[in-house]
């Protein structure tokens, strides 16, 4: 043992030994701090990237939001500025409708609606202002509105009706639905193809079919609008492609705002696409009464109409009720003007029917009217001339006397 | 301003007239003015349902009589080259028929009018 002692390379071997124990131990140490130091490097990394994503996420949301917001406001005055040309435009319509310019007008009136609805589509991406009130509208009446707001709406013919309103709450939303999918309709299928809108009551409600004759979609679009159409849409306007393609992302906005479904998975008999509308009993109501009877009761008619046309309604509020027992059915007015003309241009046997009644204080009364009427229409100052109760009083009763 | 202009500031219509009119061009001024008369060919019931409501609505004002185009124009409160548009169009479907204007009576002789006027005043007053 001893001389093994003495042994120096049993020193050595030792030494050595202890050192390697020594270094191993060290170097366990070390790697054990380096895997710590690893972990919490790659806990480190993970933070910095989710914050980052996080950041990321954040700025863009704030950023969508403020498009959305300038947007907003930018479309709402738009959306405004349109709205009050259309006025101007009803005005002069009316103004000038007895002139050629009136041709011309339409067609602003075309172009304004067209620029009405791209703001206000644009302005439904961005959660904005829909539009003003409306009444309470026929079905017939709202896809006619939403013929009026694309460019070619000669191309699209309504082949059927249902009797049915939809809520005022409604009638914008599917009216510029609507127009979306026929702008769609009309633009991809040929100038000389005719879209079809078919209006059938269904148990769920009511549906608007849209059948165009145009290329129809492929798997790949139709997966796309599908997505559009669900919820699965991106908000706001980004991610609406290059060039943006608004109209399925504003349909999908309105459908799930206002509760009514479109489809176009289908195809039509045509070959292109076949839209599906479908309105439930919610949005839909009895309908409207004929606006006409509290129109022209309007107590302010145009004032570029001629004295003849005014003396109609008060002359018919100056008939006896009685006397005319028919005469409020659908309209009202037009019962009156049943006699009247005839007796104009002596068509018979009815004009026998019409002769008045009348006292002969009455008769006198109305002669007296009569002479009152043909002086205020020879009067030369003007004002005695626009006296709108003379002019009416003398044109009316003119129509009585004969 | 009136309260013609406080409705509008509301809404304005919601169908616009040139969809109405279905784009269609003013007829010739000499076809319509605004003493045409107007009248509805007999036959009610061959009336096409597939006629917009405005279109219904003409015939049935100009059923059993004649009317002047300013009339209708006046009671539909639609602009008058509209209204127009739509008669220019119902007459070529054969639901309308047109015809001038009754000639303007000469104007009347005042003394006459008032002669007669005292007559019946002295009679009945």
């Amino acid at each position: 043992m001893t001389q093994y002692i003495q042994n120096p390379a049993l020193w050595a071997l030792l030494v050595v030994t202890l050192v390697a124990v020594a270094l191993t131990v060290r170097q366990r140490g070390t790697a054990r701090k380096l895997r710590q130091e690893i972990a919490g490097l790659r806990n480190h990394y993970g933070e910095l990237e989710s914050q980052y994503s996080e950041s990321v996420h954040t700025a863009q949301r704030e950023a969508e939001g403020e498009t959305r917001t300038a947007l907003k406001s930018a479309m709402r005055t738009l959306q405004g500025l349109a709205a009050e040309q259309q006025r101007i435009i009803s005005g002069l319509q009316r103004k000038y409708g007895d002139s050629v310019m009136l041709q011309d007008l339409l067609e602003i009136d075309h172009m304004n609606a067209q620029f009405g609805r791209r703001a206000q589509s644009i302005a439904v991406l961005c959660e904005g202002w829909l539009g003003r009130h409306r009444d309470v509208a026929s079905v017939y009446d709202v896809v006619r509105s939403a013929q009026g707001r694309i460019r070619h709406f000669q191309r699209a013919q309504i082949l059927s009706k249902v009797d049915f309103g939809v809520t005022s709450r409604a009638v914008e939303p599917v009216a510029l639905a609507l127009a979306e999918l026929l702008d769609n309709a009309t633009s991809y299928s040929s100038p000389d193809t005719v879209v079809e809108i078919n209006v059938r009551t269904v148990p769920k409600g009511v549906c608007i079919v849209v059948d165009d004759a145009g290329v129809g979609m492929n798997e790949e679009e139709k997966a796309r609008a599908e997505k559009l159409l669900t919820s699965e849409r991106a908000t706001g306007v980004s991610g609406l492609g290059n060039p943006p393609q608004f109209g399925f992302a504003v349909i999908g906005v309105l459908c799930e705002r206002f509760g009514f479904t479109v489809s176009v998975d289908s195809t039509s008999p045509y070959g292109g696409v076949r839209a599906v509308v479908l309105l439930p009993d919610e949005l839909l109501t009895s309908m409207p009464e004929p606006k006409q009877p509290t129109a022209s009761v309007d107590p302010a008619p145009p004032r570029d109409v001629p004295a003849q046309v005014d003396a109609g309604p008060s002359a018919y509020e100056n008939e006896p009720e009685p006397s005319l027992p028919v005469a409020t059915t659908d309209d009202g007015l037009p019962k009156r003007r049943r006699k009247r003309p005839m007796a104009l241009v002596s068509t018979g046997p009815s004009a026998a029917s019409g002769t008045p009644k009348r006292r002969s204080e009455e008769t006198a009364a109305l002669m007296a009217a009569f002479k009152q009427g043909t002086d205020a229409g020879r009067a030369t100052h003007p004002e005695a001339a626009e006296r709108p109760s003379s002019t009416r009083d003398a044109s009316s009763e003119g129509h009585e006397v004969q | 301003m009136n309260d013609a202009d406080k409705q509008d500031l509301e809404a304005t219509e919601l169908v616009r007239p040139y969809v109405i009119t279905n784009g269609r061009s003013l007829p010739r001024e000499s076809q319509f003015s605004l003493i045409t008369l107007v009248t509805a060919t007999a036959d009610e019931q061959q009336r096409p349902a597939r006629l917009s409501p405005e279109e219904q609505n003409l015939l049935r004002m100009c059923v059993g009589g004649y009317l002047s185009v300013a009339e209708i124009a006046g009671h539909t409160q639609l602009p008058i080259g509209v209204v127009k548009i739509l008669l220019a169009a119902l007459s070529e479907a054969g639901y309308l028929v047109s015809r001038p204007p009754v000639a303007r009576a000469p104007v009347a002789n005042l003394q006459l009018l008032e002669e007669v006027l005292h007559g019946l005043q002295s009679k009945f007053g």
